[in-house]
């Protein structure tokens, strides 16, 4: 069974933005596109540089030669390294969807568990790669009425 | 494959060679300093590139993390690359300021690169450790670059010379030659570096002219290597200078086997044009030409590239190099197909070791 892990509080990670995080010893990005949450192996498929470093952009499709269009603003993930785009939403590469893909994980907005989770812990124990906000020292999230700010982003592996 | 090391070795030979890493100032103003009275006040000008990179120039996770630019910050250079894949022995190229050569005032851009060679001595290379590096010489300007080298060369962590790779006049012309001199005299490989094409007063980034974007200036770059090295053939400065060898860098390496068959094919017939050569051009390269790794073609099936570097001769002339901090760095782990044992030797470290006399172990390389 897929394990569940609570990344951070939906609030603190708005539109356009994104936290890299260790879930369970891998590393992973989750990305806030739009509004809905994704998350990708910081792990790039062609020589494994950390690929959720990388600029959060968009891509260009053709009418005919001469005449580019901009698409896909904020959806495209371009790796820091040789710049290979990816759809943050699947994590299937622009120049060949089918075969070359970054892992992408189940994402949901949920209520926060009564139990610290496991992510939490992880996310306090290194403070440098993880902005999630969550720290071992706050209190469990109580079973309060769930409201906006309670949600939390979380992440499935 | 072999899983390929990533610890640095702890005794015995180097294990891999990093022959293409560019440092970098925090701020233009550590090399100012140098510059001589006359140029402090101009300080910092070069020819920017022409080309846009929309993948960037520089890996972001490369930037330091108080935002400075990526190559400038030694910690985190040693912690994301040297001590992250155990690179022995990090050639340090420069700092991706080739175009300060490609400047019509001669004068200065000689005496930019005499700066930049001056800073690098002082921030880089006296920290010791892995560092050793090269003199950039600007090549409008052979005999103070001649004399900077018997000066500058001197420093024991001086392994080599870098020249940008492309210029106003083929390199194998005599107009350049006193700089070879002084690099064979100082036991100095010079090093061809790619980033002037196009640039300032160079000629066009490719035979074709002036492309229109940054990918086809970049998939072309071997063909400018390709120019620089039939001339120095051709012109005769290979057997002119038996001692000197040169590096091909960033230029990728799959078109050399096709380079040579074609030089060695024209040799037979159009010898009389060229009467210094005494054996096959393809044999003066193979003895005195060394090429890097990066960008390394990636056919669909590794095997391809294995065979090309069968052809060339790859266990004695091709090194390694990864080319951080920029946006095409290649892996130490990833990028290259697996190899033969002793090729892998070769190209990861052993060549590299051979061409630059480093001695096993980096800390007995004085410092100052
Ligand atoms: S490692 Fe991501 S594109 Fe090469």
């Amino acid at each position: 069974m897929k394990k569940r892990f609570e990344v951070c509080p939906a609030a603190e990670l708005p539109p356009g933005e994104r936290t890299i995080t260790d879930l369970n010893g891998i590393s992973v990005g989750v990305f806030n596109v739009d509004g809905e949450y994704y998350a990708l192996k910081n792990d790039c498929p062609h020589q494994r540089a950390p690929l959720c470093m990388g600029k959060v952009t968009g891509t260009t499709s053709v009418e005919h030669t001469g005449a580019i269009n901009w698409e896909d603003n904020g959806h495209i993930l371009r790796c820091p390294w040789h710049g290979w785009e990816f759809d943050i939403e699947t994590g299937r590469s622009v120049f060949n969807p089918n075969k070359v893909r970054a892992r992408s994980f189940e994402t949901t907005v949920e209520p926060a568990d009564e139990e610290p989770t496991e992510s939490e812990a992880d996310c306090s124990s290194i403070p440098d790669e993880c902005d999630c906000g969550s720290s071992a020292d706050e209190p469990p999230v109580a079973t309060y009425d769930v409201t906006v700010e309670d949600e939390m982003v979380v992440v499935y592996l | 494959m072999t899983r390929r090391r990533t610890q640095r070795s702890t005794d015995g030979a180097p294990t891999l060679i990093d022959c293409d890493i560019h440092q970098r100032w925090k701020d233009e103003s550590e090399v100012i300093q140098y510059l001589p009275d006359q140029y402090k006040d101009r300080g910092l000008q070069a020819p920017e590139i022409l080309y846009d990179n929309v993948a960037e120039f520089s890996r972001r996770d490369a930037i330091p993390d108080d935002g400075s630019n990526p190559g400038s910050d030694i910690p985190k250079m040693k912690d994301q690359h040297l001590d992250e894949f155990g690179v022995d022995y990090a050639i340090l190229t420069g700092n991706s300021y080739l175009n300060l050569t490609a400047l019509p005032n001669d004068d200065y851009a000689a005496e930019l690169a005499v700066a930049s060679n001056k800073w690098a001595i002082d921030r880089w290379l006296s920290e010791g450790g892995p560092f050793v590096g090269s003199l950039l010489a600007a090549p409008q300007k052979p005999k103070r670059m001649a004399e900077m080298i018997r000066n500058l060369g001197q420093h024991p962590r001086v392994v080599q010379v870098v020249m940008p790779m492309a210029a106003q006049l083929p390199y194998g012309h005599e107009y350049y030659w006193p700089m070879y001199e002084a690099a064979e005299e100082m036991g100095l490989p010079i090093a061809l570096h790619p980033y002037t094409e196009g640039h300032g007063v160079t000629r066009p980034p490719t035979g074709a002219g002036y492309p229109r974007t940054y990918f086809e200036w970049h998939t072309l770059l071997g063909t400018y290597a390709m120019g620089q090295l039939v001339s120095l053939v051709a012109e005769g400065v290979l057997p002119s200078f038996p001692d000197l060898d040169f590096v091909v860098v960033e230029g990728g390496l799959s078109w050399v086997p096709h380079f040579l068959w074609r030089m060695d094919k024209d040799w037979k017939a159009l010898r009389a044009q060229v009467p210094y050569l005494e054996k096959p051009p393809s044999e003066y390269v193979k003895d005195q030409v060394r090429f890097t790794t990066q960008p390394i073609e990636e056919p669909d099936d590794p095997q391809h590239l294995l065979q090309i570097l069968e052809m060339m001769n790859a266990s004695e002339t091709v090194m390694f190099a990864s080319d951080y901090p920029h946006w095409d760095t290649d892996s130490p782990l990833y990028a290259i197909p697996p190899m033969p044992e002793e090729m892998e030797a070769g190209v990861m470290a052993g060549n590299a070791q051979e061409l630059y006399g480093l001695p096993d172990d980096p800390a007995s390389l004085p410092a100052k």
